[in-house]
């Protein structure tokens, strides 16, 4: 069992299988692990919001990068989500199990959603342009939807909707006693990252994963070998949309408020430019990506930077134009190709 | 009867109303697509553009009409270096061109809000309008409509009857062929994409009397547009255009009057869903059919 | 030879247009057989192929594939019944490696002798000379290689029927031969084969019989001395009928 794990980490879907990026990543994985002992609970929490994203951008890598389609709404499931979840956990207020139920909820009502979605465009094997426009119609839809339902005729059970101005109050995770808040919630998103990332890596590498490129590659070939690919990709797609309620759902719980601009079109691009300044076929690049262009992100809004999106989009479009295959990716090779640097390559990627 | 000949007359008006204005909203679109086989992400952009130089030219003095021509010139410029610079680089890269589009529209947008600020004064709707029974009626969409069958017309005289449009289909069909016969590809491409951009232009600046003047005011114009063109298909683009406009309207117009806009809309979302699982090449690779079983009965 | 119809068409209709691609077809391929279809430019080859595997919908007509019902299946019911097929145009992953491009294909639902298929894969990857371990990009094959690959892909999936879209299109003759040799002992072992070939020369090599499509009907059926010694089949070729 244990053997079979590491076989199928190690095998060719990600970039990164030398020693030597291994003792590089454990310095990293090191790194983040004492990071909240040398610093305030504040600096902590902005750094658990980067890493809470990352399942997000784990998942965009996922359908974009491995299985070739690409969703512009995907912000829509991390909302699905976030709401859900505001609304069964503060619902069940007095309760110790709520949060835990509304996770349950979040991740079940994602996966619902997404698979009716996948059931009509993926059986209809629509052309691959399609899927991003009308993923991004629902999740511009969702935003108004979710901004006109200010006022108290919109609340389920005791909470309220709340429109434009969004839904607060939305209680901490807990399990039974334990509430996740402050250093604890940190670690919480460092876990989940940590297990997500070797997930998907080992998930990439079996069977599932080797069928998930070959439709990518070329998907007649593919259902010409016996498979369904219009189950498959309609599976990938409810796998990456659940990641991106995962996202969704450390983030209400992280921050206790969601508005409608989360699922709006600034946040819909997000995803799609930390793939691709990642480098789409990496699940490690995107990592990097996603922490690095939170920490870049979240330094500019914080000094009130009306260029953000300018920056955001100039960063997209100088990405597909100078580095397709994404920035990390890139880098990592120029890195890799020079054994004297490699353990420098190594670190480079933590 | 004195009652039901103004409430049918209301129905086709709000029907052709709506009709006009996915037609608009998607021509440019569709003649980028169906040409170029590219999707402009930064469209609704494009057509704020245009309804940004139409407001600007007109409060300074231009007539609407002339403002609405100058706002196509001033965004099929604007269309010709985005190809020149940036669209080139991505020709058989569909999904490339998808994420770099909207690269394009977010810095558009923000753009707008930099330069020009939140808001600018609206156009005021020209002409006024007349009722009929118990029904007002605007003349200004009446006249949009016929805007609108203007423009299928001189496309479909473009597409037909000039040296352009022959070549823009040859280089469509095959590339390197059409190339090979002495066809100038790439200014054709940069002249499609030109005309496609400068169509969103002066869809933007027609619909700029009826719209509020924002940075972001093309972001309400993806979903129809977008709509309408994935549930026309790619087949024949200027036929699935108007066929879907149509169809559209005919979902739209009932849902939207009967439970409001927002309603209109997600029905128009759902309605795509439907259409495309029982015509994945859409409407117009259906009456493409459609025609080619005509022939056959008339050849045999 | 058993002679089990394996798969059959029954008045199968497909048109372009105004252009019969195929008009009224009844086809059969029978166990154990190796059936060459061959025909002129433009005779309904492909169309046929494609709708027999599924990728293309019949407008009228029925097809069954061992003795089911499948006009309206999709294709992939089609191959996990025991279809297998390669393309003209080589469609082997090309940016996977070997050993990758041999680990894909799926077991059929109902292979009806494992042992057998299985000893067949591992012929045909000794024949061909390819190594289920390795690990070089498919892509940096020569042309032949990936010929031979898709086959083995094929295999690899244990199939009971095999249909292939002019396997030797680009080869040399020597490479030809081989790949004669290996359909040969393949349908030895007892696997049906259908190809399609417009090389009269390999399907001298091959088959044991063949079926003519001309303007998308059948126009001839036989053996292969039958075929090549008429002379209404010879005249088409030449395009005199």
């Amino acid at each position: 069992m244990i053997q079979r794990s590491l076989r199928l980490i190690g095998g060719p879907a990600d970039i990164g299988r030398t020693p030597l990026f291994w003792v590089g990543f454990a310095v990293a994985v090191a790194f983040f692990l004492l990071y909240p002992t040398q610093v305030s609970s504040f600096r902590a929490s902005n750094v658990a919001y980067y890493l809470l994203n990352v399942p997000m951008g784990l998942g965009m890598a996922l359908l974009w990068g491995y299985c070739g389609v690409l969703s512009f709404g995907h912000v829509a499931y991390f909302g699905i989500a976030a709401y859900l979840y505001g609304i069964i956990a503060g619902n069940m207020a007095g309760s110790s199990w709520g949060p835990l139920v509304g996770v349950g909820g979040g991740l079940l009502g994602c996966a619902i959603v997404a698979a009716i979605f996948g059931y009509f465009v993926f059986y209809a094997r629509v052309q691959k342009w399609i899927i991003p426009i009308l993923t991004l119609v629902f999740t511009l839809l969702l935003e108004t939807f979710l901004g006109q339902t200010a006022g108290y005729q919109w609340r389920v059970g005791t909470v309220l909707l709340g429109g434009y101005n969004g839904m607060t109050g939305i209680p901490w995770f807990q399990l039974g006693g334990f509430v996740f808040e402050g250093y604890s919630f940190y670690y919480l998103c460092l876990g989940i990252v940590i297990l997500t990332y070797f997930g998907l890596r080992m998930l990439m590498n079996a069977k599932f994963g080797q069928v998930v490129v070959a439709m990518r590659e070329d998907e007649l070939r593919t259902e010409m070998l016996g498979f369904d690919t219009r189950f498959r990709q309609c599976a990938v797609f409810v796998i990456s949309a659940m990641l991106a309620g995962l996202s969704g759902l450390l983030y209400v719980q992280w921050g206790n408020y969601i508005t409608p601009s989360q699922v709006g079109l600034l946040q819909a691009a997000l995803p799609v430019v930390w793939t691709a300044v990642g480098g789409r076929t990496s699940l490690l690049a995107v990592v990097i990506a996603t922490i690095v262009l939170n920490w870049l992100t979240y330094t500019l809004s914080s000094q009130g930077n009306q260029y953000a999106m300018v920056i955001i989009g100039g960063l997209l479009v100088v990405t597909m134009m100078f580095f397709p295959r994404g920035i990390v990716v890139m880098l990592a090779e120029t890195i890799g190709r020079r054994p004297w640097r490699r353990r420098q390559a190594a670190e480079g990627r933590s | 009867m004195s009652e039901s000949l103004p409430l049918a007359a209301s129905l086709i008006y709000q029907i052709g109303a709506t009709a006009a204005f996915l037609f608009l909203a998607a021509v440019g679109l569709v003649i980028i697509l169906g040409m170029m086989n590219i999707i402009n992400l930064a469209h609704g952009e494009l057509m704020m553009m245009g309804a940004y130089a139409a407001t600007i030219t007109h409060h300074a003095g231009l007539p609407f009409w002339a403002a609405v021509i100058a706002s196509f010139f001033v965004v099929a410029i604007f269309g010709a270096i985005m190809e020149l610079t940036i669209i080139r680089r991505f020709y058989g890269r569909e999904l490339g061109a998808l994420v770099v589009t909207w690269g394009i529209s977010l810095i558009m947008g923000q753009g707008a809000f930099l330069v020009f600020g939140p808001f600018m004064q609206a156009i005021k709707i020209p002409g006024g309008s007349f009722s009929y029974g118990a029904f007002s009626f605007s003349e200004y969409w009446i006249v949009l409509m016929l805007v609108s069958l203007l423009l299928v017309l001189a496309l479909w005289l473009v597409y037909n009857k000039t040296t352009y449009g022959l070549q823009a289909k040859a280089s469509m069909q095959n590339a390197e062929m059409a190339r090979s016969l002495g066809v100038p590809t790439k200014r054709i491409y940069t002249l499609t994409f030109a005309l496609g951009a400068g169509l969103a232009g002066l869809s933007g600046a027609l619909l700029a009397p009826t719209a509020t003047i924002a940075p972001f005011m093309g972001q309400q114009f993806v979903a129809p547009a977008f709509i309408t063109v994935v549930v026309g298909g790619g087949a024949n683009v200027i036929s699935g255009a108007v066929g879907s406009g149509v169809l559209l309207a005919l979902i739209k117009t009932p849902v939207g009057m009967a439970l409001g806009a927002f309603s209109g809309t997600v029905a128009l979302l759902i309605a795509a869903l439907i259409i495309i699982r029982i015509m994945p090449d859409g409407i117009s690779a259906r009456l493409q059919r459609v025609f080619d079983r005509r022939v056959q009965k008339r050849q045999s | 030879m058993s002679g089990a119809v394996l798969l059959e068409t029954k008045a199968l209709s497909k048109r372009f247009g105004g252009v019969v691609a195929a008009n009224n077809i009844d086809f059969t391929v029978t166990e154990g057989e190796l059936r060459c279809l061959i025909g002129p430019n433009g005779a309904g080859k492909s169309t046929l192929f494609s709708m027999l595997c599924g990728i293309q919908k019949a407008d009228s007509g029925e097809i069954y594939a061992f003795g089911k019902r499948v006009t309206h299946r999709q294709a992939f019911h089609r191959v996990r019944r025991g279809l297998g097929l390669t393309f003209q145009s080589n469609r082997a992953f090309h940016d996977l490696s070997v050993a990758e491009n041999l680990a894909i294909p799926r077991k059929p639902l109902h292979a009806r002798s494992h042992q057998k298929a299985a000893e067949r894969y591992r012929y045909a990857l000794d024949a061909f000379g390819l190594d289920p371990a390795d690990q070089t990009r498919s892509g940096e094959l020569s042309h032949d290689q990936l010929q031979w690959l898709e086959i083995a892909m094929v295999l690899a999936g244990f199939p009971d029927l095999v249909m292939l879209d002019e396997p030797t299109a680009g080869m040399a003759t020597e490479e030809t031969n081989r790949t004669a040799e290996v359909l040969k002992a393949l349908q030895d072992s007892g696997l049906t084969l259908l190809v399609v070939e417009h090389d009269m020369a390999f399907v001298r090599l091959v088959a044991d019989s063949v079926t003519v499509l001309h303007q998308g009907t059948i126009f001839a059926e036989g053996t292969v001395e039958d075929i090549t010694t008429s002379e209404a089949v010879r005249s088409i070729y030449l395009g005199k009928a």
